[in-house]
């Protein structure tokens, strides 16, 4: 097994507090990914 | 008076259908022809074949919902497409069979004014020899009865390893051109913590074999992303997963044969392996339902409505990978002969696929197929329903809702263990699905910041959040179409 996430980066994936505000971060940002909206990529003529 | 009949009721139907059903007054139709009874939130079925979820929760029967709603519903399976009718029937219509109750077995002219095909993919094991869900020690985690035997297949692979005996685990890719990577890396990364609360992790060797050049590739060529203050490749991040959970991996690997414990299959270098498994979950090639179409005098015109999936209205003329564009890609999902009937989700033909082809030196393709995950599937069934509904109310075809999936972003949470303290996801957002080089040379076609990874508890709970909003959306419980698909 090869330590490839540091004991600190797991502490911050790991501790609730901290993921609970990443949770509302990550929230917000895919709903600006989703909300960005869609269309097509055509040229209309 | 117009009447809509909806082929399917997986994620894009179901959409497609409750959209239509809330913006269309009771004047008009909504039918659904669909052969299985319960609606399932499909993406939750890791967490069935890891035993942390009952199936029951993932699901809930269409009848009593589409009767409340004035739905139609007909459990019933497509046969046949008659897009001109036929000498007696003037309409277009659908050959339907009934598939339970009483009308089980027989055959019915469903005629419509529109059509949308929302049956998603043909699970076809039956493309790699031994590949069936629940022998030869291989399963799936497809549908939520797939997903029940696969937990009872590792439970007992768990009892095995706590009474000393080591064991082999075998996720990802059952086919040289299987799609869907994002689902086994789900599972594999869910057994993998399953293993340690049990307390038998020490005993498994776990392996993921998978017909992608990298990892990472999901079907999606990889991609470039943002990765807290860092930018890094997908497979750099998977390779990174990996080795932290001390799983293997075989890339560029196409299994064509499954007997029972081994996995017998290609590489890129053209050798034949062969790979022994104690447990293996392996995603089936997904391929499309066969069905046949006909004109008005009974003659076949398959190749108008099919080429394989659906073909709509994307550009299909063959060409090498440098030329492919994302404007090769659909925008409205409609049949370019039948202009009233079309295919959302994962029901249409791509035009080619989004990874690089690759060949192994015997000749044999093994690359991943496009994906079509969740969030495509919805806003392409929204689109067309939209599309369906202008024409309806303006009373002339209109096409202004354009979604293609060179312009559209994906949220891909996976999750990557269960619990409300202890679990992890993988959280990815890629903007656009298709890269697009042309307009973002720089970063392998795509926009950094809207790509992006995290990895961590918040995940979890995201994709924990996105199962209950789902499913309370996919119920229509007040205030549903607030919640994007
Ligand atoms: C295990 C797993 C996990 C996944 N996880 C995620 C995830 O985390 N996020 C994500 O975005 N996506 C995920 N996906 C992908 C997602 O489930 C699909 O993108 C989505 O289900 C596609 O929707 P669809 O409506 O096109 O097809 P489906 O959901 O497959 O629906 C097809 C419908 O057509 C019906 N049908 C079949 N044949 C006929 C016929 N002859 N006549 C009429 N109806 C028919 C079927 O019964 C079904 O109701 C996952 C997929 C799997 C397998």
């Amino acid at each position: 097994m090869t330590q490839r996430i540091s004991k600190y980066q797991r502490f911050k994936m790991m501790n609730p507090i901290i993921q609970f505000f990443k949770f509302i971060y990550l929230s917000i940002k895919i709903m600006i990914v989703v909300a960005g909206g869609h269309g097509g990529t055509r040229k209309v003529n | 008076m117009s009447k809509i009949v909806i082929l399917g009721a997986g994620i894009s139907g179901h959409v497609a259908a409750s959209h239509l059903r809330r913006k269309l007054s009771k004047d008009h139709e909504v039918v659904v022809v669909s052969p299985n009874s319960n609606y399932q939130w499909i993406p939750s079925n890791i967490w069935v074949g890891i035993g942390r979820m009952k199936s029951k929760k993932i699901l809930f029967p269409l009848a009593p919902l589409y009767k409340k709603k004035g739905i139609g519903y007909k459990q019933a399976k497509a046969v046949t497409f008659h897009p001109e009718g036929d000498k007696t029937e003037q309409k277009p219509y659908v050959l339907a069979e009934y598939v339970a109750g009483e009308k089980k077995g027989t055959q019915e002219k469903v005629t419509y004014d529109y059509l949308i095909n929302a049956t998603g993919p043909k699970l076809n094991f039956e493309a790699t020899e031994g590949l069936i869900p629940g022998e030869n020690k291989t399963y799936s985690v497809c549908t939520y009865t797939h997903a029940d035997h696969a937990w009872h297949g590792l439970n007992e692979v768990i009892q095995q390893m706590k009474n000393g005996k080591k064991a082999k685990i075998l996720i990802g890719t059952g086919h040289a051109k299987s799609t869907c990577q994002g689902a086994a890396f789900e599972y594999i990364l869910n057994v993998e913590q399953e293993l340690r609360r049990h307390k038998v992790r020490d005993m498994a060797e776990i392996t993921w074999i998978s017909n992608e050049f990298l990892l990472g590739d999901f079907g999606m060529d990889g991609m470039l992303m943002s990765y807290g203050s860092m930018t890094m490749k997908s497979n750099e991040m998977i390779e990174m997963i990996f080795e932290d959970r001390d799983i293997k991996w075989i890339t560029g690997a196409g299994v064509n044969k499954i007997e029972d414990g081994i996995a017998h299959y290609e590489n890129l270098d053209g050798e034949y392996k062969t790979e022994t498994y104690d447990f293996a979950m392996l995603i089936p090639a997904f391929s499309g339902h066969g069905f046949k179409a006909y004109d008005k005098n009974d003659n076949d015109i398959t190749d108008k409505l099919f080429k394989g999936f659906m073909i709509v209205d994307a550009d299909y003329t063959p060409k090498p990978y440098e030329q492919w564009s994302v404007q090769d890609w659909p925008e409205t999902y409609q049949n370019p002969s039948y202009k009233n009937i079309f295919a959302p989700g994962i029901a249409f033909a791509p035009p080619h696929t989004i990874s690089k082809p690759r060949k192994s030196k015997n000749g044999t393709d093994i690359f991943p197929a496009p994906p079509r995950t969740g969030m495509p599937s919805g806003i392409t069934a929204k689109l067309v329903a939209d599309n369906i509904i202008d024409s309806i109310k303006s009373g002339k075809e209109s096409l202004h809702h354009k979604g293609s999936m060179g312009n559209m972003g994906a949220a891909c949470i996976a999750s990557a263990g269960y619990g409300m303290t202890q679990g992890s996801g993988v959280s990815i957002t890629t903007y656009p699905i298709v890269p697009d080089y042309n307009k973002y040379p720089k970063t392998q076609g795509r926009k950094l910041g809207k790509t992006f990874g995290d990895i961590g508890l918040a995940g979890h709970w995201l994709k924990l959040a996105l199962h209950y909003a789902f499913i309370y959306k996919a119920k229509m419980k007040p205030f549903w179409w607030l919640i994007p698909e």
